[in-house]
Order: C-alpha cells, then sequence, then structure tokens
C-alpha cells in the first residue's frame, strides 16, 4: 500500500475546490469504494485527498420545478437504488444502483466517483446514457455541464481536468414507461461483461446503452431513433448491429471480446422486450 | 449401532468456539504478536525458469529498519522437504522455477520497511527456456526443471525422469478382454481447471527463537506436525528443537496442510534473533501457496447393451506446477477412484504427472476426485443417453455394494449410497421427469452425480487426562480448521465417558504436547482421531472402574459408566462414586494421576496383489470408503448461457453424523465450492503469469450464487469400523458437483461440454453451434 496521504475535511464546495486547485496531485475522496481500491492496489498515488463527504449540497436527490432530477455527487448507490422519485423512465437508475458490486460498496459508493473514475465495468456509465443524464462540473474557476455521452472520453478517462470534479448529476424529468438495466456478470457483484440499460417511454421514445464493451457506454442517437420507432425484432436487430459496430471490447478473465459483441444485440432484444413486458403489465 | 448413552453424540451441538468467532475476539495468525517482533516480506521471483546468478543485498541491508535479509545462499543444497519427493528448498537456491516464488526474505521493524527492502534487492538471473505445461515439459527437449530429480529423496516408488514427476497405474481384471465382451465403446477427453483454495484467510507465520536456540512457531496450518517436519527438513533443523503451535484457523481446504512461509518466518528468526511475522496479501496467497490441478483426462467405458459396464480404461495427464508437494499423492488417490463406485470388472487406470514452471499444485478439497469424477460421471450420462436408459437406473444397476471391492482390492466396509441415489431421486421428484418449466427466456433440467471418497489414512492418536476434579482433558493433536473437528472429538470423548459435553476440554495443539496427528486433511479427523479418542477413552475408563473397585469394594468388571461422572456398580445405580473421588485417589493416594492414550495408523491395504497390478502407488494404506449422490435442478439463461442451480440435493453416507449440524455445514460448503469450479472459477495464465490473482479478478460463489434451495440430506450406514460409526464428510459433498451440473446443463440445452467451467461463454458458444447442426 501507498504511503498515507493527507487528508483534508472540507466544509464547503468552495473551500474543497480551492484545495484541489492548490495542491498538485491532490483528489477528491467522497465514498472512496473506486479511489481507495485504486489506491490499495497501488494504482493511484494521491498526493493529497480532499474529503467531499462534509458538503451538504454535494449529498441527496432534489426535484426541481420543471420535474427534472438533481442527483448531488455524493449520493450514495443505495440511496439512489431506494429513491422512489427515480421512476418511470428514469427507473434504469435505481435498477442499475441495486446491481453495483455489494451491499458495503453500495453503501459506500457515490454516483459521482463511480462515474469519475470512468470504469468500463462500472453500471453508472451506461445507465446514465439511457437516462439522458447531464453531468455537472466545478472547479475553483468555474462550472459547466456536459451530456452524459460526452463525458467519457477512452479507458478510465473524463471531460474532467484537473482540479474539476462532479458535483451533480441532471436527469430530464421522468417520463411514464419504464426502465431496466440488464446486467450479466460471472457472479452477483462482479463487473459487467456486458450489460444493457433501457429507458423506454409509454409514448414511444426509448434511449439505450450498452456497459461493459469498450472504454465508454456504448450509445447512438441513430439506435434510440430505431428503436423509438420500432421494437419488432428486425428493428432490434438493427439497432444492436449499430451498437456492435461501436464496440470496442477485449479479452479478460472475464469473457472474450468477442461473446461479448455475440451478447450485444441478443440482451438489448431482451432488455427490451422485458420492459415491454414490464409495460403491459403495467398497463 | 452403538447407541448413545448421554445424547452427546448425535447432538448438534454449537461449535465450541462459536462465541469468539461472533464476537471477533478469535485470533487468527495475523492477530498474534510477540514483544519486539519483526516483520516479514517476500520478494518474488520476476520470471518462470531462471538460474540466479548472484544477489546484491547491500541496499536493502542499508535501509533503517531492516534487521535480516535472507536467500538461497542460507540453506543447504541437501535442505530440502517435501511430502513425496524432497526436491524443494525453503526458497529459491540456485534456480528461480515459477513466477512469484520467493527468492528472498527480509525482516524488518516495519511491513512498509521490508517491503522496501524487498525492492532494493538485486538478482541477476540467467533466464532459461519455461516448460509451462505438461505436454511441452514432457516434449524430450524441453527444458529439465529438477536437474538433481534422480538424487532427491522420494517415498515410494515415482518413476521420475526428466520432467516427468511421477506416474501411477492400476489394472485389474483384464482391459482387452473387456473391449472384447462390450458392445459399445465410449471415449472422450476432458479438462479441468486450475481452482484456488481461497481459504478466508491468507497463509502466514509467526517465529521466534529464544536464547538457548529452540523455535516456537505459530502458522496458518492443518496440522502443526508437517509444519514441524517441513521446516526442520528445509532448514537442516532436528525436529526437537522447534515446537509449532497452531492460532485460530481461517480455513484451509488443503492450501495449509503442506509449507507456506513457515520456513522463512523460521530462518528470519533464527538469522535477527527476534520474533518475526510474515503474513501473505492476498494476491501472494494466489500467487504463492498451491491450487488445485488442472487435469487433462481421458475416458474409455465398455458397456453391454443392457448397460452393464464391462470395461474403463482412464488416462490422466497433471500439470503439477514447479514442486512435487502433493501432486503425486493428488494423481495416485484420483486414480484410485476413477472407476467410481460401480462394479466394472476390467480397468486400466493410469496417468502421469509432470512438473512445470508454474506455482506447484497441490491437495485441495476432493484431492483430484472432483476432476476425474465430471469425466466419467458425464460420460456414464452420454452412455445412458445413448442406451436410453434413466442415468439413476444405469447407475443403480452397476452401483457397488457393502462387501464388494474397490478398485485395487480392499473391502467396503459399509455402503449406504443406494439410500443417497433413492433418497436424492425422491426429493427431486426425478421420476416426474427432467425437464422442468424455466422462467422466460431459460430453460431448466434436473442433472445427477455419484462419487466417493475415503476416511482412512496415515497415523494419529489421543491423549485423554482425568484431572484432579474430575473434569476431563482431551488432547488429539489435530487442527480444528474451522470445520469443528474440536466440537466433534470434544463430543466423541463426552459420549464415551459418559460426561456431559462441557466436562471436556481439548487442548491446542502443541508438538511439544499433543500426539502425532499428520494432519486436518483427507477427510480423516472424525474417523482416524475419533477412533483414537475412544481408544483412550477406554484406557481411562478401565482406571476409573480399577479406582471404584477399590472404593465400592467390588469386582472392576461389575462396575458401569453411568451419565454425569460416575461410575457405579452395575443393576445398583446408587452404589457409585464420582470422577472426581476416582481421579483424588489416583493423584494422591494410590495409582497415580490417570491417562488414556491410543494411537494408531490405518493399516488396510489400498491393493490386494490377488486382484490388481499396481505400480507407483503413493498410498498403500487408504480406505474406509464413503458415498454421496446429487441431484441439481439447473435454469440457463437463453440470451446469455449463464446456468444458475436454483435447488440442490446432496445427500451423503457419512457412517454416523456425530453432530448432525456441522455434517449439513459440510455437505452445503462443498456443494457451493463445487458449484464455483463448475461454472466460473478459473485461475488463468497470461504466459507465465497468473493473469486474475486478486478477488476483483477471481471470483468465488456468493450467496446470491447458492442455490435458493440446498437441501443436505445425511445418510448412515454405521461403519463397523468408525467411532460410534461415523467415517467422514469434509470433502465428499464437492466431487460430484460439476458432473451433475454438466449433466443437467445437457440435459436442459442439448450440449456436453467437456471443459471445465461451464463458462456462460463457453455454454452460448455449445448452444448456438448445435443451433446451427
Amino acid at each position: 500500500m501507498a504511503s498515507n496521504p493527507a487528508l483534508f475535511q472540507s466544509p464547503t464546495l468552495t473551500e474543497a475546490l480551492d484545495l484541489l486547485a492548490a495542491i498538485p496531485g491532490a483528489r477528491p475522496l467522497s465514498g472512496g469504494a473506486s479511489l481507495v481500491a485504486m489506491m490499495n492496489a497501488g494504482l493511484v498515488e494521491p498526493a493529497a485527498l480532499v474529503s467531499l463527504t462534509r458538503i451538504p449540497e454535494l449529498r441527496g436527490i432534489r426535484v426541481t420545478a420543471d420535474g427534472g432530477v438533481i442527483i448531488g455527487a455524493a449520493t450514495r448507490h443505495n440511496e439512489i437504488a431506494a429513491d422512489p422519485r427515480l421512476c418511470g423512465t428514469a427507473a434504469v437508475l435505481p435498477h442499475a444502483a441495486a446491481q453495483i458490486a455489494g451491499m458495503a460498496v453500495r453503501n459506500m459508493g457515490t454516483i459521482g466517483g463511480a462515474i469519475a473514475h470512468a470504469d468500463p465495468g462500472l453500471d453508472f456509465p451506461p445507465a446514465l446514457a439511457a437516462a439522458g443524464a447531464v453531468v455537472e462540473l466545478a472547479s475553483a474557476a468555474a462550472r459547466r455541464r456536459v451530456p452524459i455521452r460526452e463525458f467519457f472520453v477512452d479507458w478510465y478517462a473524463t471531460v474532467l481536468t484537473p482540479g474539476e470534479i462532479v458535483i451533480a448529476v441532471h436527469l430530464p424529468k421522468p417520463k411514464p414507461g419504464v426502465g431496466l438495466y440488464l446486467k450479466h456478470a460471472r457472479v452477483s457483484g462482479d463487473f459487467a461483461i456486458v450489460s444493457v440499460a433501457v429507458s423506454l417511454a409509454r409514448d414511444g421514445e426509448a434511449h439505450v446503452a450498452v456497459g461493459g464493451c469498450g472504454p465508454v457506454p456504448l450509445a447512438s442517437a441513430e439506435a434510440d431513433g430505431i428503436v423509438s420507432s420500432d421494437l419488432s425484432a428486425s428493428a432490434l436487430a438493427h439497432a444492436g448491429d449499430l451498437l456492435t459496430a461501436l464496440a470496442n471490447p477485449v479479452d479478460d478473465v472475464r469473457a472474450t471480446a468477442d461473446y461479448r459483441r455475440l451478447l450485444i444485440p441478443r440482451m438489448l432484444a431482451r432488455a427490451l422486450n422485458d420492459c415491454m413486458a414490464a409495460s403491459r403489465s403495467v398497463a | 449401532m452403538t447407541q448413545s448413552v448421554v445424547g452427546v453424540v448425535g447432538l448438534a451441538a454449537p461449535q465450541l468456539e462459536a462465541a469468539e468467532k461472533v464476537d471477533g475476539s478469535a485470533r487468527f495468525i495475523a492477530d498474534l504478536n510477540r514483544p519486539g517482533m519483526l516483520y516479514g516480506a517476500v520478494l518474488q521471483s520476476p520470471h518462470a525458469h531462471a538460474r540466479i546468478l548472484s544477489y546484491d543485498v547491500s541496499r536493502a541491508l542499508a535501509i533503517a529498519g531492516v534487521r535480516a535479509v535472507v536467500t538461497g545462499d542460507d540453506v543447504q543444497t541437501n535442505w530440502r522437504m517435501g511430502a513425496f519427493i524432497k526436491d524443494e528448498h525453503a526458497l529459491a537456491k540456485g534456480k528461480v522455477r515459477y513466477v512469484g516464488e520467493a527468492v528472498a526474505a527480509i525482516a524488518a521493524d516495519s511491513e512498509a520497511v521490508a517491503r522496501e527492502a524487498a525492492a532494493a534487492i538485486n538478482v541477476v538471473y540467467e533466464e532459461l527456456p519455461a516448460a509451462l505445461s505438461p505436454h511441452a515439459a514432457l516434449k524430450p527437449d524441453a527444458a529439465v526443471i529438477h536437474e538433481e530429480l534422480a538424487n532427491y529423496i522420494k517415498v515410494f516408488d515415482t518413476g521420475s525422469a526428466g520432467n516427468l514427476c511421477s506416474r501411477t497405474s492400476f489394472r485389474e481384471g483384464d482391459i482387452e478382454q473387456g473391449w472384447r465382451d462390450s458392445d459399445l465403446i465410449f471415449e472422450a477427453h476432458y479438462l479441468t481447471q486450475a481452482q484456488a483454495h481461497v481459504s478466508l484467510e491468507p497463509c502466514g507465520a509467526l517465529a521466534e527463537i529464544d536464547a538457548n536456540g529452540r523455535i516456537t512457531l505459530w502458522s496458518a496450518n492443518q496440522s502443526v506436525f508437517r509444519v514441524q517436519a517441513n521446516v526442520c527438513e528445509s532448514l537442516g533443523l532436528p525436529m526437537s528443537r522447534l515446537r509449532c503451535l497452531t492460532p485460530r484457523i481461517g480455513a484451509g481446504f488443503g492450501n495449509k496442510m503442506e509449507p507456506h512461509v513457515q520456513p522463512l518466518a523460521v530462518l528470519l528468526a533464527m538469522k535477527a534473533r527476534r520474533p518475526v511475522k510474515l503474513v501473505l496479501s492476498r494476491e501472494q496467497d494466489f500467487e504463492m501457496v498451491r491450487a488445485r490441478h488442472p487435469f487433462d483426462i481421458r475416458v474409455k467405458t465398455g458397456v453391454k447393451r443392457d448397460g452393464t459396464l464391462v470395461a474403463r480404461e482412464v488416462e490422466v495427464l497433471l500439470d503439477g506446477g514447479a514442486f512435487a508437494d502433493d501432486s503425486p499423492g493428488v494423481l495416485g488417490y484420483a486414480l484410485l477412484m476413477s472407476c467410481g463406485p460401480y462394479r466394472i470388472p476390467h480397468a486400466h487406470c493410469h496417468g502421469r504427472l509432470a512438473y512445470t514452471n508454474k506455482m506447484r499444485f497441490g491437495a485441495f478439497r476432493g484431492f483430484g476426485v472432483p476432476q476425474i469424477t465430471f469425466a466419467t460421471e458425464t460420460q456414464l450420462d452420454e452412455i445412458a443417453d445413448a442406451l436410453a436408459i434413466d442415468p439413476i437406473e444405469l447407475r443403480l444397476k452397476n452401483l457397488k455394494r457393502q462387501g464388494d471391492r474397490w478398485l485395487g482390492g480392499q473391502p467396503i466396509a459399509s455402503c449406504g449410497l443406494n439410500e443417497c441415489i433413492e433418497r436424492v431421486r425422491t426429493a427431486s421428484g426425478w421420476n416426474g421427469g427432467r425437464h422442468r418449466a424455466g422462467s422466460a427466456g431459460s430453460r431448466r433440467a434436473l442433472g445427477m452425480a455419484c462419487s466417493a471418497h475415503i476416511s482412512g489414512l496415515l497415523s494419529t492418536g489421543a491423549i485423554i487426562r482425568l484431572l484432579e476434579d474430575g473434569s476431563v482433558l482431551l488432547n488429539t493433536g489435530a487442527v480444528d480448521i474451522g470445520q469443528g473437528s474440536n466440537t466433534v472429538l470434544s463430543q466423541l470423548c463426552a459420549e464415551a465417558l459418559r460426561v456431559p459435553l462441557d466436562r471436556v476440554s481439548i487442548a491446542s495443539p502443541d508438538t511439544d504436547g499433543s500426539p502425532y496427528n499428520w494432519g486436518t486433511t483427507a477427510s480423516r479427523v472424525t474417523y482416524m482421531t475419533g477412533i483414537s479418542v475412544l481408544g483412550a477413552a477406554a484406557e481411562v475408563e478401565r482406571k476409573i472402574k480399577e479406582h471404584a473397585a477399590e472404593i465400592l469394594e467390588c469386582s472392576a468388571q461389575d462396575l458401569e459408566l453411568v451419565p454425569g461422572g460416575f461410575v457405579a456398580v452395575k443393576g445398583i445405580p446408587h452404589r457409585r462414586v464420582g470422577f472426581a473421588a476416582v481421579s483424588g485417589r489416583a493423584h494422591w493416594a494410590a495409582g497415580g494421576p490417570i491417562i488414556g492414550s491410543h494411537s494408531w495408523v490405518f493399516d488396510q491395504k489400498t491393493v490386494d496383489p490377488k486382484r490388481a497390478s499396481v505400480v507407483g502407488l503413493p498410498f498403500p494404506q487408504i480406505g474406509a470408503f464413503v458415498f454421496n449422490a446429487i441431484v441439481v435442478d439447473v435454469e440457463i439463461d437463453e440470451t446469455t448461457g449463464k446456468s444458475r442451480v436454483e435447488r440442490a440435493w446432496s445427500a451423503c453416507d457419512v457412517g454416523r453424523a456425530i453432530n448432525p449440524q456441522m455434517v449439513e455445514g459440510q455437505i452445503e460448503g462443498a456443494f457451493v465450492q463445487g458449484l464455483g469450479f463448475a461454472l466460473f472459477e478459473e485461475m488463468v495464465w497470461n504466459g507465465p503469469q497468473i493473469a486474475n490473482p486478486t478477488l476483483m479478478d477471481y471470483k468465488i460463489p456468493t450467496f446470491i450464487e447458492a442455490p435458493s434451495e440446498l437441501y443436505a440430506i445425511i445418510v448412515e450406514s454405521n461403519d463397523p469400523g468408525g467411532p460410534f460409526g461415523a467415517k467422514s464428510v469434509g470433502e465428499i459433498g464437492i466431487n460430484g458437483v460439476a458432473a451433475a451440473i454438466a449433466n443437467a446443463v445437457n440435459a436442459a440445452v442439448g450440449v456436453r461440454l467437456r471443459r471445465l467451467p461451464l463458462t456462460s461463454e463457453r455454454v452460448l458458444e455449445a448452444m448456438l453451434a448445435s443451433e446451427q447442426k
């Protein structure tokens, strides 16, 4: 294990951002589910840790006047999994949250940390891509908003710049409909071999994304357009092929790249069929 | 069957150590500390095969807080250890033979300093070609892994040569005649993978040397006596110089039976003249200890059209890794079990074990039988399908029965397998049809398998002392590795002396004070040590009666033990005397303190030379057979190919359940460990390097993967030789799991996979391939 870096406990976001700007190599620490594991494995050696856990504005879920949902970056996975306001098309998010790792990690891990590390095996990136999320970022200098589909750049890389952190995730107003996160892993709590996230509105609008098949979640407006207008087997196959073409999976100890490619259309069809079945049972 | 008199045998008594494990006060190796203790670290080999040309430890020794560095130069060439072939030094000497092997070790004031020092050691290597598979290792031009193999001490006729570590062959009947007598012959090739033990507690050791040079060693272990033997062999010490003790053990499954870092901890303590604790990280535990052998298996079976088994040939090739360890035993034992619990008149079961440039493979729950059973029990299902016979009926038709002889010729003293099969057949509703309605998008079916195991081998003892107050101290030397042997042996002792369980305490194993016990391994403690406990108790009983006869003025023959710690005149219960009075008389007046002892070695011959011809037999005396039948109900997701065991029934003939709750725990635990072996556990090598030596990348089943319904069914055949009829349960429950699951997968989706694990990827590929046919 690396030597123990200094830990700063910031009471306000401004102070935390100032510290991150002032100390090169400092990393923000929230639940620690990703960062501490990476430190234990010797993958990162932060110069300092700036704790975000005592900053109230980063915690919790709020509904705005227009019905949109704001999830503070330090909101824990289990809080998201259990929140009834994340319903309808937004239900993909709690469904994914409930399948992250194990109970201990879900009690500690936060959504901001989960996406900031851009680990391609994680469950939130595809779920947020299907939910149409926008990520709010802040640094000592500025704040900005980035659509989730533009947030992830490469393996373990995002648009975040040094000193910049995720402070919130914004979701559009949930529509009536269903959200579903279909995860295929060796065992419960493992990283996904392939996962498929779906938001399917009753009005037909659908968004899909695939995890585990490359550095960033797979999603495309074209695929969304197809499944928004046609849910026949051939249309699902077409959308599946489009997403497979975007895939850049690897061979690893979980599965081969070929198997992952093979699963994308199969799991997409399965997930959308499960969504349709769920819509019918709701209706 | 001997009836329980005081109700202690057959009682689901909670584990004696339950409270300390619940409140966290149980102390494992990592929890132990000694005054002035140093911390150890290990430098591991980066090469699979290389000559060590030189060490430079000067930079490491210059680091503040470093107290000792040891390398291969600190051990002599002829100091080698090994259970079957003495081929292994305390750490690499002259050569490294696998990536991860210990090359040097450091003792320092802190773990961080020790690790820093390890990184500061400079070793100059000359790389050698590596043999990374048994096939490659046995090629004539392969690099030789042990140049001195011919000169190593071997405990049996191993047939070692080149990179061939050992070979074994069993022949019974006339195999060529068997093929001629068969109507149909089935032959197939099977592969099984390396499985990691993943004990909750990684391996570690703490050694302390006193001013007289005597050493005390605590370690995570399955036998203080094997630790003593291995450390003394590898460090050239007389065994009397080393005292081995045990803390609580966080499971073993075989990986703590033979050495890990104990010799290194002792070597460091001797050099530093300070106590040294060396505990492996989880990654090092994956890379440096041992794992289940990958098997390459060919099975050929000849049958009559009516399903009668006629002939069986099994040929195996095992990857032994860099050192022999328990591998020759695994090879021999797997072959001994390779006809399964069936009457097969003609058999030839043979195999080879190769040295390779990988971490050693060794003992793991099942000891080769889960691998062999996967091959043989799935082939039986193929035969049943081809003959259109129900798989259970095929097995029943060929089952061995009590009094039959095992492969090799040893008689089977007790056999409850028939009852095991009937119990799982009835409970699972098998006769109602193997196919079940699955949830949407899945297919579901039942599968079954049978297997056997043993309970007895090698030597063991017990000492029982009646203390002054009449309470009882039992000392067996058997390490409880978490499975509950302390409780079970105490139950046997209490029952034999007819005292309440809380009147018996059990001493912690200590090579200075405990009688020899080969180890907590091979499912042997309840049977082997149980017999010694009853033998020692019988001596105590005889001595108690001698004293009581004097006190009560009668003949000892007219006395009996009565429940509660009394001895009374037969038929006149009020004419009695308590153990306290008896023991007081013994301590202070006549005869001396009452001590009972017993020791024995399992002496039934594995092979009857009139029946079988065997070459390279590692276990000449092994037996007391137990049996198992499993039915699983498996659902396969058609989208991904993922299998889920929804329900399982595992019936084990354990002879007699001394503690039914612990027997059920063993059956359930073995099932879930077998489920991981069947479906997803696999150590993967990327060239010479283990690719997944972490719990992030190597996955074991969680409670969510365990069947929703898992029924442990106890069958009691009451073995005439076992303690209160008991045999064993530690391993039997894992042997058939993979085969039963593979048979269910075949029944559900029509694909026959002959390679483990049955990953979702392999199942889906096979499903799609079969659809295209």
